[in-house]
């Protein structure tokens, strides 16, 4: 059946599994403004907004330290806020610089909001990111006066949050320690040494990871291990704790710890039931 | 668009690395007289904010941005009263953080 000729390659191999050459499997390591699309409101400092580059296509996206961004929230100061027939433009400043913003007057919803918002005011900010004339402006959806000032604190840790989150995903399979935003413990695990951005090696770690916090259950694992209850155990962490705890079930976590021990991760201890994170 | 002055987190231990700067922090009102403002930053340390005062009366907690005079004293642009309630401690970590690895997003 098979030809003795070589070049049939093609034809001879078109029915099995391999295919030579033409049709490459999938990229595996997507580019990250294809594979992270940013669904939702991105939060956002008008500092970064400042450096995000415009995406090529004719959407007009905005790419922000490596992921599509059109829908931003801000919490800032109003400035200069003009009222006209069709549309109310203002300045935010949120303290990391000043971007202008236009609200268009187009329901009785729009206007009335927009009237309870003055100068000097903070505000909590929902709009699309444009490029009008070569400048970057929002155009604001929602604006909402801030009541409580906690929620200034938080917008900026939600920004803080975010880019840790997109740093985490191209660091997966290193043993990094990522700082932990979540620790309500007194010190502040603030890392002050140098960032290493390596990008992942290819199709390493089959990472779930939407922009919403799904976590696969890998780096579910690893973050418990990491945190210092389970770390300063000499012994680690059985993994009947880790199925309670993640609220996973056994066998997944099984699998997991599998292949975390098999990249290196993690470590067995006093016998196959223990694991421990292991430090770089 | 203009990035070119921000204002940064700083808290009282932070005050000193950018004396002559553009600052904000938030402050608990401990006494307010001719001299300025006295107030704690949300690590605990005192410092005296000046600058002419808003009209209206301050609340417990006030965030002021202005340039700070020395690693104890900020000259206030503007304050905003931030309300009787806030959480100092997150704040404080925030300054942290802005001032640390992710200074970028800020500065």
């Amino acid at each position: 059946m098979f030809s003795s000729s070589q070049f049939d390659a093609n034809s001879a191999f078109s029915g099995g599994g391999f295919m030579p050459h033409q049709s490459q499997p999938a990229d595996s390591n997507p580019s990250p403004a294809r594979s992270r699309d940013s669904l939702g409101l991105v939060p956002l400092t008008v500092k970064l907004i400042s450096e995000a580059s415009q995406s090529g296509d004719e959407k007009s996206n905005f790419v922000v330290n490596g992921s599509e961004v059109t829908n931003v929230t801000l919490v800032g100061m109003v400035f200069g806020k003009e009222e006209r027939a069709s549309d109310v433009t203002f300045t935010l400043d949120d303290g990391t610089g000043r971007v202008l913003c236009k609200r268009w007057a187009s329901e009785v919803f729009d206007t009335k909001e927009m009237e309870a918002v003055q100068d000097g005011m903070y505000v909590r900010l929902n709009g699309h990111l444009k490029s009008f004339q070569g400048k970057k402006q929002l155009v604001a959806f929602s604006v909402r006066p801030v009541t409580s000032f906690d929620e200034v604190t938080f917008h900026f840790i939600d920004c803080i949050y975010f880019q840790s989150q997109k740093s985490k995903l191209q660091v997966q399979g290193s043993s990094i320690h990522q700082p932990q935003l979540v620790d309500s413990s007194l010190h502040t695990p603030v890392q002050t040494g140098s960032n290493n951005y390596q990008t992942a090696p290819s199709n390493h770690l089959s990472s779930q990871f939407g922009i919403d916090g799904l976590k696969d259950c890998d780096q579910l694992i690893l973050d418990y291990l990491q945190q210092p209850s389970s770390s300063e155990r000499e012994r680690g962490v059985h993994i009947d704790e880790l199925s309670q705890q993640l609220k996973i079930p056994k066998k997944k976590i099984m699998d997991s710890i599998a292949s975390l021990e098999n990249e290196g991760l993690i470590y067995s201890t006093i016998d196959e039931f223990h694991y421990k994170f292991a430090r770089g | 668009m203009d990035t070119s002055n921000p204002a940064v987190f700083v808290n009282g231990a932070l005050l000193r690395m950018y004396v002559g700067r553009r600052v904000r922090t938030v402050i608990q009102v401990i006494q307010s007289d001719s001299g300025g403002v006295t107030g704690k930053s949300t690590d605990d340390h005192q410092l005296v904010v000046k600058g002419s005062q808003p009209t209206i009366p301050l609340t417990n907690f006030v965030e002021v941005i202005g340039i700070a005079d020395s690693d104890r004293s900020i000259r206030a642009e503007m304050w905003t009263n931030f309300g009787n309630t806030f959480d100092t401690n997150n704040y404080n970590q925030l300054c942290q953080l802005a001032n640390g690895e992710y200074k970028h997003l800020f500065i």
